[in-house]
């Protein structure tokens, strides 16, 4: 059974009247991928600066690979990768020279960034300096950075935000083998389709507080409407929508009903989204 | 203290800091410039007072005016004198009277006419008026019934007045000092503007080890300008290690006042309108050796008047420690002051 990466007990934060974390807890298990859904400003980006020991939790506690946050932070820093929401990088440095920099911080004497830069798509502009680089060659390079050290836990913030489609999609299959080499990762994003495809879990984040965590599967089967979509052909000629819920007593006979009364052209299941989830949940959406 | 971790931020901050094709300028620029005027400007003090004499009779007493410190030129014309002095050929010109020694002789006034310039600084008035005056008594052997005797207090310096180029020296090296703590604020502040610190916070690096890098770094680069240009102009022959070591203290002023100045400024602009002030008032007492006497009591308040005043006298006067050892102490206390809220503000900054 897999140990509990990290573990976050009732953690809260404030600045001044504004609380920006209300008392969550949640656990992650080793290997796991957790997306932390919600808009801007619900909290996600303070609870990973609590979890990465940047704020010290004004309540709760913070447990990384059993260690406390708040007492351990060397040792917890030794063991995670972070890549902020803002790039932060040294823009008057090469990739290189930024990497080579955090390896020598993280005592990496073997550390290989050309190889590390050629994970990530950005061979052949090693030496460049990243002031010349595109947004998404920087976002490339954030996630570079944050593995220099072979994270055992990574923490992304909002790592494809403001992406190109193939830059997001080669940052998301970055993430991917990270979690197959066993990593824990921590995925905040505001990006519903992302948290879809990449978590094995997500919580979803609303003023402070988790107001729903399971498997995206778990939540849509809880939350979300399933229904058969079909378009028929009337007498007429015309086409027209039918919608026949699923999951109910009356499903069955209504499937049938349809298939053996009308002329069906096109037939579709339809899930709910994790956005609509949210707005169900939370009565906001996700992007505002 | 992890060294590999201190020694990673120094190799990050310098490639930085030389990267910054501004402050790569300044260095570079302001080591050459100060050695070029400190060469450009006189090696030596004229010490003599030129004085143009129009005398139709020289009196004998006015024959012995070549002593010490006066220079006498006989010129053809009262005319000639008047242009000469005019042109600024002249401290002063004397027109003697054609009929000066008959007055004299007979117990008469005469008139002798002195000449200066518009631009005569009023002690040279008074003492040439007072030269002529005394002359005119020794002419007609009536001496003044007073005998004055000169003490001079502290190093004579009659003969080996210090030339302009060196009481510069400490202007420079203070210059070249103090810039250095825009330099590093600048680097500071980037670091928290563009956020690479919360980067780096979450490494195995402590705050105390950035600190300490960025310590090295100020006061490394501070320090290693400041002897330079003091080594080409030749002002650590004298006192080296006196002198030595006031500058390393004077560059960990510079470095702790870039903290202070890093703490409440958020880039360029506000680093550059927070240090102009600051750097216009510890450059003050440098202004007090250049000009001697412009500057009281008040100035000794600034920190920088302990390492200009040590730099000066080690340099120019051979001052020894038992000379300079209060300056030294009260400039290490200044520091330890500064450094301690500098860090203490950065610290919140960097939360």
């Amino acid at each position: 059974m897999a140990h509990d990466a990290i573990v976050a007990e009732e953690l809260a934060y404030w600045y001044g009247e504004l609380v920006a974390v209300d008392h969550i807890s949640f656990r992650v298990a080793e290997g796991e991928i957790l997306g932390f859904l919600g808009p801007n400003g619900a909290g996600k980006t303070t609870t990973v600066k609590m979890l990465t020991g940047l704020l010290r939790p004004k309540a709760g506690k913070a447990l990384l690979l059993g260690m406390d946050v708040t007492k351990n932070t060397k040792k917890v820093h030794e063991k995670i990768g972070v890549c902020f929401e803002d790039t932060n990088l040294y823009e008057q440095l090469s990739a290189v020279e930024n990497l080579r920099l955090f390896a020598r911080l993280f005592g990496r004497s073997r550390f290989n960034a050309n190889a590390l830069l050629k994970a990530v798509g950005l061979e052949g502009r090693e030496k460049d300096k990243v002031e010349a680089y595109s947004k998404g060659m920087k976002r490339r390079l954030m996630v570079a950075r944050s593995l220099v050290n072979r994270p055992e836990v990574l923490f992304l913030d909002e790592p494809t935000a403001g992406l190109d489609p193939t830059s997001a999609e080669s940052i998301r299959s970055i993430i991917l083998k990270v979690r197959d080499r066993g990593a824990t990762i921590l995925l905040a994003t505001h990006d519903m389709m992302e948290a879809d495809k990449l978590s094995d879990r997500i919580a979803f984040m609303n003023q402070g507080k988790i107001v729903a965590l399971d498997t995206p599967h778990n939540l849509k089967q809880q939350y979300g409407k399933r229904s058969l979509k079909a378009k028929v052909s009337t007498q007429s000629g015309e086409l027209e929508d039918r919608e026949i819920p699923l999951d109910t007593q009356e499903t069955p006979n209504a499937i049938s009903e349809l298939f053996a009364q009308e002329k069906v052209v096109t037939v579709h299941s339809e899930e709910a989204s994790l956005e609509d989830i949210f707005i169900r949940i939370t009565g906001r959406g996700l992007v505002e | 203290m992890n060294l590999r971790i201190i020694g990673a931020l120094i190799s990050k901050d310098f490639a930085l800091f030389f990267r910054n094709r501004f402050f790569a300028l300044v260095t570079v620029l302001g080591i050459v410039a100060y050695t070029i005027v400190y060469f450009v400007m006189p090696s030596s003090v004229d010490e003599s007072l030129k004085i143009g004499l129009y005398a139709p009779v020289m009196p004998p007493v006015f024959e012995q005016l070549q002593e010490e410190g006066l220079e006498i030129e006989v010129v053809e014309s009262d005319e000639a004198l008047r242009e000469a002095v005019t042109e600024g050929q002249y401290m002063a010109g004397v027109a003697l009277p054609a009929d000066i020694m008959e007055k004299l002789l007979l117990g008469q006034k005469t008139q002798i006419t002195l000449y200066f310039a518009s631009d005569t600084p009023e002690e040279i008035k008074d003492a040439v008026g007072v030269v002529i005056r005394e002359l005119a008594y020794l002419q007609i052997g009536q001496p003044l019934a007073i005998e004055v005797s000169e003490e001079i207090l502290g190093p004579d310096m009659i003969g080996m007045q210090i030339p302009p180029r060196d009481r510069l020296r400490p202007l420079f090296a203070i210059f070249i000092i103090m810039t250095e703590t825009l330099g590093l604020a600048t680097l500071i502040s980037e670091e928290v503007e563009q956020r690479t610190i919360q980067a780096l916070l979450v490494t195995p690096m402590r705050v105390k080890e950035l600190f300490a890098a960025k310590g090295t770094i100020g006061v490394g680069l501070a320090f290693g300008q400041a002897v330079l240009f003091m080594a080409i102009v030749g002002g650590i022959s004298s006192q080296p290690l006196i002198i030595l070591t006031a500058l390393l203290l004077g560059a960990v002023l510079a470095t702790a006042t870039a903290f202070l100045i890093a703490s409440v400024a958020k880039d360029l602009m506000s680093v550059t309108a927070w240090s102009i002030p600051v750097l216009i008032i510890l450059i003050i007492p440098s202004i007090g050796i250049l000009l001697p006497g412009t500057l009281t009591g008040w100035v000794e308040v600034i920190p920088s008047y302990y390492l200009v005043d040590t730099v000066h006298q080690a340099a120019n006067f051979g001052a020894g420690w038992g000379d300079v050892w209060r300056n030294l102490l009260v400039l290490l206390g200044f520091n330890l002051a500064i450094v301690w809220i500098g860090v203490i503000a950065l610290r919140r900054k960097f939360r």
